[in-house]
């Protein structure tokens, strides 16, 4: 310590207003308004007796930088950064748990490498699954790792990622690419996603529409859309254009179906009584709701609405799928430069 | 091509144009207003309803940030081109 001797009867009024002043505080009282003193007077009281102990003349800078160097004043100052952070890290968190409910987005990426596998070939092959039921546990849905039909959203992130990469790959054997262009690629196709999304939402809550799905499970289902685009543009890769168009139409074709059939059962599931198995959809379905009158127009909420909403994302993913990717291909070489993006 | 910033632009303009539409000069003139009583209870879930209290909700809700979103992005659009 340089400073000198401590004179204990003295106590300056500045902070430390337990103590009776014994005289008029000198006016360099001012320089000791430092945050870390403050807290003396809230948990610290005990050390009144060393704090009180400044009263001697620190008018230098130099003085006063090493009076913060004190093991003390250290303590009080990491202390009272502790708290401010713990308080911060508090209110980040319950403002994040409004906006994104993240328990329910950990439920989304418990996988495993067999649910991974087996998911991605019932995408791409899914004319011999029997069972598209999503199995139950009390209510909430099972997690997708015991239970092959239950939405993650491990496959659409990875799925994005690998996309974001092989546009970046394609781009360059045609000799198109440069370093903005990942950049480019990632974020043209995160704004699809926020504006397919968007699209989705809005139609459901305009024709007031009530199912089952929540905006987590839709965003899910719209994300298997990229292994249709990285399997067209493999295809594309190793047989050209005619690759391409052949790989996007068969992997489409299995897409709709397998969006058909889990979401039906989602969509339709809150309505009357057993579906019937067959595939074609413009059945009656308020004809066996028995509180049905002979009235031409849906119940609000109804199936029909369902059943066409179901129409409606079964047909924009593919179109979708096209529009994302056809840029990419390299054209046969007799077309010239492929039109720039 | 759609990028990010395109998006951000059109929803801009889409919220502006939902905003502009003037309740008492407009709306009810044509017949959307907010208030009137001669809807039954029947009527509340049929779209043109939805739309009409989509429409209300966003102009409740996004007229002050949309002011500011507007200075900021007439700003940014002056001085980047």
């Amino acid at each position: 310590m340089g400073t000198p001797a401590p004179n204990p009867a003295f106590s300056p009024t500045a902070y430390s207003p337990g103590y009776a002043p014994t005289g008029p505080p000198p006016p360099y009282q001012e320089s000791f308004q430092l945050d870390a003193n403050q807290d003396f007077n809230t948990h610290a009281p005990a050390d009144f007796g060393f704090a009180g102990g400044f009263p001697s003349p620190m008018t230098s800078p130099a003085q006063i930088s090493s009076m913060l160097q004190q093991p003390v004043v250290q303590d009080m100052a990491i202390q009272y950064g502790n708290q401010l952070a713990a308080q911060g890290k508090e209110a980040v968190q319950r403002e994040l748990h409004k906006f994104v409910p993240v328990s329910r987005l950990r439920y989304y990426f418990a996988v495993d490498t067999r649910y991974v596998i087996r998911k991605l070939m019932l995408i791409v092959f899914p004319y011999t699954h029997k069972e598209w039921m999503v199995k139950y546990d009390q209510d909430t849905p099972v997690q997708p790792r015991y239970d092959i039909n239950a939405p993650d959203l491990y496959i659409p992130s990875m799925g994005y990622v690998t996309y974001v990469l092989l546009a970046g790959f394609m781009l360059g054997l045609q000799h198109r690419f440069s370093p903005e262009q990942i950049g480019i690629q990632a974020s043209s196709a995160l704004a699809y996603i926020i504006f397919e999304m968007l699209l989705y939402l809005v139609t459901l809550y305009v024709t007031n529409t009530s199912t089952s799905l929540k905006t987590l499970d839709l965003l899910a289902y719209s994300g298997y859309k990229y292994t249709v685009m990285i399997s067209s543009l493999l295809a594309g890769l190793l047989a050209g254009r005619t690759g391409y168009y052949c790989g996007l139409l068969y992997s489409s074709c299995a897409l709709s179906y397998f969006l058909v059939k889990t979401l039906r059962l989602q969509l339709l599931s809150g309505s009357q009584g057993p579906e019937q198995p067959s595939y074609g959809f413009p059945n009656p379905p308020y004809a066996a709701n028995p509180y049905s009158d002979a009235w031409d127009k849906p119940t609000p909420g109804g199936t029909k609405r369902r059943v066409y909403f179901l129409l409606f994302v079964a047909i924009t993913q593919p179109l979708l799928c096209w529009w994302l990717t056809y840029h990419l291909v390299a054209s046969p070489p007799g077309e010239g430069a492929g039109p720039a993006r | 091509m759609l990028t990010l910033w395109n998006l951000f632009e059109a929803t801009l303009l889409c919220l502006n144009a939902v905003c502009v539409l003037h309740e008492e000069r407009f709306m009810q003139k044509i017949g959307w207003g907010a208030n009137t009583q001669t809807q039954g209870f029947e009527d509340q879930s049929s779209m043109k309803f939805q739309i009409l209290n989509l429409v209300r909700s966003i102009r409740t809700v996004t007229k002050i940030p949309l002011i500011i979103l507007n200075i900021l992005t007439i700003m940014f659009k002056l001085l980047l081109g």
